[in-house]
C-alpha cells in the first residue's frame, strides 16, 4: 500500500505544498501537481534533459528524482527564471529569442535553467565550457549552434537576475 | 502601369532581416503550450496494448476482466473502427488497432481508457489476446518471395508476394551511355534505418463533447489529413471534427501521417465522453517511427571522357516496415530525385518498396532522396579521383543550369548550384587543403538538389494546396489564419514577416492563428518543404488583396488616385505628394465602412507541368533547392573515431526571407545528416527494435556538432513568395557523403555503408595497415 | 512513466538506517537503497527487479566528504569530477568521474551508485514489454542468459568508471550493515556474475573509499571508449597506474571495465617490473590486455572493436604516463 504524503517544496522562491505518493517523480510533481508545465518530459529516462529544473542551484534531469527527496530544498524551474518586473526576460531568455536558440522550443526550458547554473558559476564561460556544461541536453532542431550562440550572448550582455537564492 | 508595391528589389523592411521568431519568447519562458500541457476537467489516461509478436493472428481478445477493473472507462479493440486510412490514398492499409493480425513488436491491439496511468497500466495487463504466430519478415530479401495470401502482410502486394510498390522508369539510352563510357562503377551501398528522435514524444487529447463533436489537440505536421483520416475513420462528417494543433515539440516527418494513436484517442473518448489523452513514452515514439527507410541501393554512374555524367542507373531496394505510410512517394523518390543537381540525359530507375514485420518507415527531413544521394555524390568522388579531376570542378562541370529541363521533365526555373560550389570551395579553402592536409585529416564536398513542395498534392482534387484569410478589425491587428503547421521550423514568423511587409505594418500587427481547423482554411501542411513557397504565396497574395482595399480607402479619403499610393511604416503615402499620407488606422475604418471587419483571402495551387508517363507527377516540384557543401575532419588513428571540425554549407534558398531562420534550418539539417552518417541506428534483435531509447539511438551531442557554416546562396525565384524557396530539407542531403568524402581524402577509404562508427573506420585502417605491410614485404 | 509502487524511507543518520535495515529484514521485506537515483530509477521504470521498499539515502547525514584519501559514497560524482585536489594526486581519477553520463547526471550520481552501478546488457536494460516480447533473461524474470544461450551465469557488463581507476589505486571500501562496519579491499570486492556482483549483503552500504598511503605518487590515467562524448557508459574503460624510476617502470597496475560483469584489477598484467618506459613496453602492455580482455556482444560497439580498443587504451595510457 502506498502512502500519499503532503510534501512542503521550495519552488522559484515559494513555499508549495502538493500531495505525493513515496513513488512520484520531481517530474511529475511540478508538472501534473503543480501545473508548472514549462518543464518538459522528453525521454523520462535522463538522457534528453528536457525536464531539467535546478535543485539546490544544481541543474538536474527531474525525471530521475524522488519527489519525497526534495523536501526542503530549493528548486528553480523555467518559470522561476522570470525576473520580478513583469514583462521582463531573464538575460538568458532574452538572448535566446533574440539568437534562435528556439526552433520547436521542446529542449529550451531544460538549456535555459541548465546554462543559467553555469552562468551563476562561470559568469564568462568560453565557447567550450558552454558546450560541455550543456552536453547533457540533446536538442534535435538547431545543431546547438544558436543556442551556444545565446549562452554567451547573455554572458556578455551580464548577468542579469539573481533568482531562488 | 506598376504598382510602386511591385517594383522588383525594392528594399524590404521585414524580409531578408534578422528577425526573431515571433513564438521565440514563449518558447524561452516554459509558456508555449504543447499537447501534453494541456489541462481540461475529468481528462482520462488512454493507454496502447502492443503486439509481442512480430507477426501473428489475432484469434480473440477478452476485455472482460479490464473492463471491470475500477477506473477504468474504456476499453477498445480493432473489430470496433475497421475503417482503413493513411497518408496517401493509394495506401489505406492501417486500422486504428490491429483488427486480424499483427504486423510487427509493438503494433497496436487494444486500448483503455482509465483514471489514471497507473490504473490504465493494469487494466492493459488484463486484456487476454490469444495468438497464433506467423512467419516474420525481418529482412527486404524474403518480402520480395511470392508467398501464400495469409503470409502477405497487407492484400494489396505485388504480385503474391510482400512487396508493396514496384516503380520502373528510363529515359535516354542508359545501357549505350555505359557502353561507352570512359569511366563507369556499379557499387552495391547499404543504409540502416534512422528515426527523427523529435524531444517531443507523440501526445493527443480527444474531447468527444456534449455537442457531438470531436475536438483533437495533436502533436500533428499534417492537421489536415488528420481531419480527413479521423472523419473517415470515426465515421463522422468533417464538420463535426475540429482539429487543434498546440506547439509541436519538433516533426521532421516523424509527425506528418495520421497515426492510429489519434484514432484511438477519438474513439475511447467517443466511447466514454470524457477527454482521453494518450501521451508516448520514448519507446513508444520507436514503435511508431515512420522514420527514414532502410535501403540497398545499386548505384552505376557512367562519365564521358570530357568528363560530363552519361548515365545513371540505379536500383534501389528499400525496406518499408508494416504500413504503407509516404512510402509510395519514397519509393519514386528514391530514383527520380537524382536527376539534379547535375545534368543527367541517360536515366534508369528501379525501385522496390517492400513490407516487413518492423516497425512503420514513412518521411523523414530529405524524405526519400538521402541514401541514393549518398550513394551518387561518393562515386562521383570516386570518378574524380580516378580520373584526376578536382571533385568541385567535376561537379561544376555537370552543374544542372537554370531554366531547364531535366531528362524525366523536371521543370527547373532557378538553380544556384554553381554558385553553391563556387562559395563553399572558397569559404573552406578547399583549393589550398584538398590533398594536402597530413594523414587521418579530409576534406570532402557533395551537392544535393530537393523539392520545394510537391507540384501535385496527395488528393486529386481542385482545391488550392494552401489559403490564408486574413482578418482586420477595428484594433488594426491582422489576424492571419492558415493551416500551415509550425513545427519550429519558423512557418508562422515566415507568414507574419510577409503580410506585414506587403501591408507596411510592424510585424507585431500581426497574430499568426495556424492551429485551429474551425478557423483556419485547409492547408495540406507542413512536409516536403512545402510551406514558405505555398502558404508564404497565399500569405502575400491575401495581404496583396487586403492592400488594394486598403489603398482604396486611402484614394476615398484623399481624393487622389489609388495608383498613387503605397502601404509603408503604418501610413498610406501617396508617392507623388508624400505629404499627402493617411493613418494606416484612417485607412482600416474607412474600408470597413461598408462591411464591418475585412477580410482577404488568397491561396496558391502549382502550375501544370511534367511529363505524361507513369509516374511523371513525383518529383514534380515548383522550384527545386540546390547546395553543394564542405566537411573537413580529422580520425581518431589510435580508436577509429571520426570528429568532424566544419561544415560548410552553401544553400540556394531562392531568398532568404529571414536568415536567421533558414541558418537555423541548414545547421539543424547538418545535425541531423551528421547523425545519420556517424552514428544513429535504428537497430533490430529480431523482431524487437534493439535501442528504442535516446541513449542508446545516439544524436550527437553539443560537444560532437561541428563548427557549420551556413553559406545562403539567393538566386530570386521569380515564383517563390520574394524571391524565396525551400530550406528545411535539402540541407540534410550533402552532408553525409561530403563526411564520407572527406574521410577518402584523409584515410583513403571509401564507406559504402552507414553509419560510418568508430569501429569500422578502425577496422577499415587495419585491413590497410596489414595491406601495406604485405606490399612491404613483397617490395623488399 | 510511472515507478512501480514502493515503500520510500528517508533514514538521516547511520544507526537508524541500519536499524531501519533490521526491521525491514524480519519483516522479511525486501529493499533496496536509492542514491543518486540515476541508475536505480530507471531500471525501476524499466521493471527490473524492484522491491516493495527503497532506503533513500538522500537526508542521510555525512558520508560526502571529498579528501585525498578518503571519498564518501555520498559524494556527487560532479564534485569529484571538478576536484582540484583529487585532481593533483589522482587525474586518472578525476578523467574517469568527467566522462560519466552527463553533467547533470553527475550532480545527481555518488560515488557509492557508480560503484555498485547495476551492471548492463542489451537484454536486460529494456522495458518490461520489451523484455517479455524478447523472452526475459536470468537477471530479470527469467530462466536463461539470452547473450551465451543455455548459460545459467550472468553476462552483463559492469559499466561503473569509477571502479577501475580505485582499483589500480589498491583502494578500500568502507561498508556498514546490521552486523556491523567492515572494511575491504576494493580488489575483493566485485566477484561473482552480473547478477550477484559484488561481496557485498544486499544489506550493507558502502559509506567511502579510502586510499591507502602506499599510492601515493602513482601516476594513474584512465580511457573510455563510448559512441558518444556523453551519456555514454563505457563498452571499454582502461585504467592505470605506474611509476617511473631509474629508467624503468616500477608497480604498474592495470584494471578494466566495460568488459566483463565485474570490474578486473589484472595487476601488472605479468609483465613484472622494470619494463622498459617507451614503445617496447607500450606494446607489451598492449598484447597482454589483448590476451586477457573478454567481451561479450551485450552492449554497443562489436566485441572485437571494443577488445581492441583495451589493448590501444592500454598502449596509449602507458606512453602517456610514463612521459608525463
Amino acid at each position: 500500500m502506498t502512502r500519499t504524503r503532503i510534501l512542503r517544496l521550495k519552488i522559484n522562491g515559494h513555499e508549495r505544498e502538493v500531495a505525493a505518493e513515496p513513488n512520484a517523480i520531481l517530474l511529475d510533481v511540478l508538472r501534473e501537481g503543480l501545473g508548472l508545465t514549462g518543464t518538459k518530459r522528453g525521454c523520462d529516462m535522463g538522457t534528453c534533459g528536457c525536464c531539467n529544473v535546478l535543485l539546490d542551484g544544481r541543474p538536474v534531469n527531474s525525471c530521475l528524482v524522488l519527489a519525497w527527496d526534495c523536501e526542503d530544498r530549493e528548486i528553480t524551474t523555467i518559470e522561476g527564471l522570470l525576473p520580478e518586473d513583469p514583462g521582463a526576460l531573464h538575460p538568458l531568455q532574452e538572448a535566446w529569442a533574440e539568437t534562435g536558440g528556439s526552433q520547436c522550443g521542446f529542449c529550451s526550458p531544460g538549456f535555459i535553467v541548465t546554462a543559467e547554473a553555469l552562468l551563476r558559476e562561470d559568469p564568462e564561460p568560453t565557447e567550450t565550457r558552454v558546450r560541455e556544461a550543456l552536453s547533457g541536453n540533446l536538442c534535435r532542431c538547431t545543431g546547438y549552434k544558436k543556442i551556444v550562440e545565446a549562452v554567451l550572448k547573455a554572458a556578455r550582455s551580464g548577468r542579469g537576475v539573481e533568482v531562488g537564492s | 502601369m506598376t504598382h510602386p508595391h511591385d517594383i522588383p528589389n525594392q528594399p524590404r523592411r521585414l524580409l531578408g532581416k534578422r528577425i526573431p521568431l515571433v513564438d521565440a519568447k514563449r518558447k524561452a519562458t516554459g509558456q508555449a503550450v504543447y499537447t501534453d500541457d494541456i489541462r481540461l476537467p475529468g481528462t482520462l489516461v488512454g493507454k496502447i496494448l502492443r503486439s509481442p509478436h512480430p507477426h501473428a493472428k489475432i484469434l480473440s481478445i477478452d476485455t472482460g476482466k479490464a473492463e471491470a477493473l475500477p477506473g477504468v472507462h474504456a476499453v477498445l479493440t480493432g473489430r470496433e473502427a475497421p475503417a482503413r486510412f493513411g497518408v496517401l490514398p493509394v495506401s489505406q492499409d492501417e486500422t486504428a488497432l490491429a483488427v486480424d493480425k499483427v504486423r510487427f513488436i509493438g503494433d497496436n491491439v487494444a486500448a483503455v481508457a482509465a483514471e489514471d496511468e497507473a490504473t490504465a497500466l493494469e487494466a492493459l495487463g488484463l486484456i487476454e489476446v490469444e495468438y497464433e504466430p506467423l512467419r516474420a519478415f525481418l529482412d527486404m530479401e524474403q518480402s520480395l518471395e511470392p508467398v501464400p495470401e495469409e503470409l502477405r502482410l497487407h492484400t494489396k502486394t505485388v504480385g503474391g508476394t510482400n512487396i508493396h510498390k514496384e516503380v520502373s522508369q528510363e529515359f535516354g539510352e542508359v545501357d549505350r551511355a555505359f557502353e561507352e563510357a570512359a569511366w563507369k562503377k556499379t557499387r552495391d551501398f547499404r543504409f540502416i534505418g534512422v528515426t527523427h528522435a523529435f524531444t517531443e514524444p507523440m501526445c493527443t487529447l480527444a474531447w468527444f463533447d456534449a455537442d457531438d463533436r470531436l475536438t483533437i489537440w495533436s502533436a500533428t505536421q499534417v492537421p489536415h489529413y488528420l481531419h480527413r483520416a479521423l472523419s473517415k475513420v470515426l465515421e463522422m462528417p468533417m464538420h463535426r471534427i475540429r482539429v487543434v494543433r498546440p506547439c509541436v515539440g519538433g516533426g521532421f516527418g516523424g509527425k506528418s501521417d495520421p497515426f492510429p494513436h489519434e484514432m484511438v484517442a477519438a474513439l475511447l473518448s467517443r466511447k466514454c465522453r470524457r477527454p482521453v489523452k494518450i501521451l508516448f513514452d520514448r519507446e513508444e515514439v520507436f514503435y511508431s517511427n515512420h522514420g527514414r527507410h532502410p535501403s540497398k541501393i545499386r548505384f552505376g554512374l557512367a562519365v564521358g571522357k570530357d568528363g560530363t555524367i552519361r548515365a545513371l542507373d540505379i536500383d534501389a531496394l528499400i525496406d518499408g516496415g508494416a504500413w504503407g505510410s509516404f512510402g509510395v512517394v519514397t519509393t519514386y523518390y528514391n530514383g527520380v530525385l537524382a536527376n539534379g543537381p547535375y545534368r543527367v540525359d541517360n536515366f534508369r530507375y528501379h525501385g522496390r518498396r517492400v513490407y516487413t514485420n518492423k516497425p512503420p518507415c514513412g518521411a523523414m527531413r530529405g524524405h526519400g532522396a538521402v541514401n541514393t544521394r549518398f550513394a551518387y555524390e561518393v562515386l562521383l568522388d570516386e570518378a574524380a579521383h580516378d580520373l584526376g579531376l578536382d571533385p568541385a570542378e567535376f561537379r561544376l562541370r555537370n552543374a544542372l543550369p537554370p531554366n531547364t529541363k531535366t531528362v524525366n521533365e523536371f521543370r527547373i526555373t532557378t538553380s544556384g548550384i554553381r554558385e553553391c560550389i563556387e562559395r563553399a570551395v572558397e569559404a573552406s579553402e578547399w583549393k589550398r587543403k584538398k590533398g594536402n592536409l597530413p594523414f587521418g585529416e579530409g576534406i570532402g564536398i557533395a551537392g544535393g538538389f530537393y523539392i520545394s513542395g510537391s507540384a501535385l498534392p496527395i488528393h486529386w482534387d481542385d482545391i488550392p494546396q494552401s489559403t490564408v484569410h486574413l482578418k482586420v478589425d477595428l484594433d488594426g491587428g491582422v489576424t492571419i489564419h492558415s493551416m500551415a503547421a509550425e513545427i519550429g521550423q519558423g512557418s508562422d514568423t515566415m507568414l507574419a514577416q510577409i503580410v506585414a511587409e506587403v501591408l507596411g505594418l510592424d510585424i507585431g500587427f500581426c497574430r499568426v492563428r495556424t492551429h485551429d481547423t474551425d478557423t483556419a482554411p485547409i492547408d495540406l501542411g507542413s512536409y516536403s518543404s512545402r510551406v514558405t513557397f505555398m502558404a508564404g504565396n497565399a500569405a502575400r497574395q491575401a495581404a496583396e488583396n487586403l492592400r488594394a482595399r486598403l489603398l482604396r480607402a486611402a484614394a476615398d479619403l484623399t481624393g487622389y488616385p489609388v495608383e498613387v499610393f503605397v502601404l509603408r511604416e503604418g501610413e498610406a503615402v501617396n508617392v507623388t505628394r508624400p505629404e499627402i499620407r493617411v493613418p494606416y488606422l484612417e485607412a482600416v475604418r474607412r474600408a470597413m465602412k461598408e462591411c464591418g471587419a475585412l477580410q482577404a483571402t488568397g491561396s496558391y495551387r502549382s502550375p501544370p507541368m511534367g511529363g505524361k508517363f507513369k509516374g511523371a507527377a513525383a518529383g514534380l516540384s515548383p522550384t527545386y533547392s540546390f547546395q553543394a557543401f564542405v566537411a573537413q575532419l580529422k580520425v581518431d588513428l589510435e580508436t577509429g573515431k571520426p570528429r568532424v571540425l566544419d561544415v560548410w554549407a552553401a544553400h540556394d534558398c531562392g531568398r532568404a526571407l529571414n536568415p536567421l531562420a533558414v541558418e537555423g534550418q541548414i545547421e539543424g539539417s547538418v545535425h541531423m545528416g551528421l547523425g545519420q552518417v556517424l552514428s544513429e541506428a535504428f537497430l533490430y534483435n529480431g523482431g524487437n527494435v534493439l535501442n528504442p531509447n535516446l541513449c542508446d539511438y545516439r544524436t550527437l551531442s553539443p560537444t560532437e556538432t561541428p563548427r557549420i557554416h551556413p553559406i545562403l546562396v539567393e538566386t530570386n525565384d521569380p515564383e517563390g513568395p520574394f524571391g524565396a524557396k525551400e530550406c528545411g530539407e535539402g540541407p540534410l542531403l550533402p552532408v553525409l557523403p561530403a563526411v564520407a568524402n572527406a574521410l577518402y581524402d584523409a584515410i583513403g577509404v571509401r564507406f559504402y555503408e552507414l553509419p560510418i562508427t568508430a569501429d569500422r573506420v578502425f577496422r577499415a585502417l587495419e585491413r590497410q595497415r596489414k595491406r601495406r605491410a604485405v606490399k612491404d614485404l613483397a617490395a623488399r | 512513466m510511472i515507478l512501480p509502487a514502493f515503500e520510500l524511507h528517508h533514514p538521516t543518520r547511520l544507526p537508524e538506517l541500519l536499524e531501519l535495515c533490521r526491521t525491514l529484514r524480519a519483516e522479511g521485506r525486501d529493499f533496496d537503497f536509492v542514491a543518486g537515483g540515476t541508475d536505480v530509477l530507471p531500471n525501476y521504470k524499466n521493471r527490473l527487479n524492484p522491491k516493495g521498499d527503497l532506503i533513500s539515502l538522500a537526508r542521510l547525514e555525512g558520508f560526502d566528504e571529498i579528501e585525498t584519501n578518503r571519498i564518501g559514497a555520498r559524494a556527487r560524482i560532479a564534485d569529484l569530477a571538478t576536484s582540484s585536489v583529487l585532481g593533483e594526486h589522482w587525474p586518472g581519477l578525476v578523467e574517469a568521474a568527467r566522462s560519466i553520463a552527463s553533467p547533470t547526471l553527475r550532480n545527481l550520481g555518488t560515488v557509492g551508485g557508480n560503484l555498485c552501478l547495476d551492471t548492463r546488457c542489451h537484454y536486460f536494460n529494456q522495458s518490461e514489454f520489451w523484455r517479455r516480447s524478447k523472452g526475459y533473461c536470468l537477471k530479470a524474470d527469467g530462466e536463461d542468459c539470452l547473450v551465451v544461450p543455455q548459460k545459467k551465469i550472468c553476462y552483463a557488463t559492469y559499466s561503473g568508471d569509477l571502479a577501475p581507476v580505485f582499483l589500480v589505486l589498491d583502494a578500500v571500501l568502507d561498508l556498514a550493515g546490521p552486523q556491523g562496519e567492515r572494511s575491504m579491499p576494493l580488489r575483493e570486492f566485485y566477484a561473482f556474475d552480473g547478477i550477484r556482483r559484488f561481496r557485498k549483503e544486499p544489506d550493507e552500504i558502502c559509506l567511502r573509499i579510502r586510499i591507502p598511503k602506499e599510492s601515493e605518487g602513482l601516476r594513474t590515467g584512465y580511457r573510455k571508449l563510448r559512441a558518444r562524448d556523453v551519456l555514454e557508459y563505457p563498452v571499454m574503460g582502461v585504467a592505470m597506474g605506474l611509476r617511473v624510476a631509474e629508467g624503468a617502470v616500477r608497480d604498474l597496475r592495470v584494471a578494466v571495465t566495460g568488459s566483463e560483469a565485474i570490474p578486473l584489477h589484472y595487476g601488472d598484467l605479468d609483465l613484472g617490473n622494470g619494463i622498459p618506459p617507451g614503445e617496447e613496453g607500450a606494446e607489451a602492455v598492449k598484447r597482454a590486455l589483448l590476451e586477457w580482455v573478454k567481451t561479450y556482444r551485450n552492449v554497443p560497439f562489436p566485441p572485437g572493436y571494443r577488445r581492441a580498443m583495451a589493448g590501444e587504451f592500454g598502449r596509449e595510457l602507458f606512453m602517456t604516463l610514463v612521459s608525463a
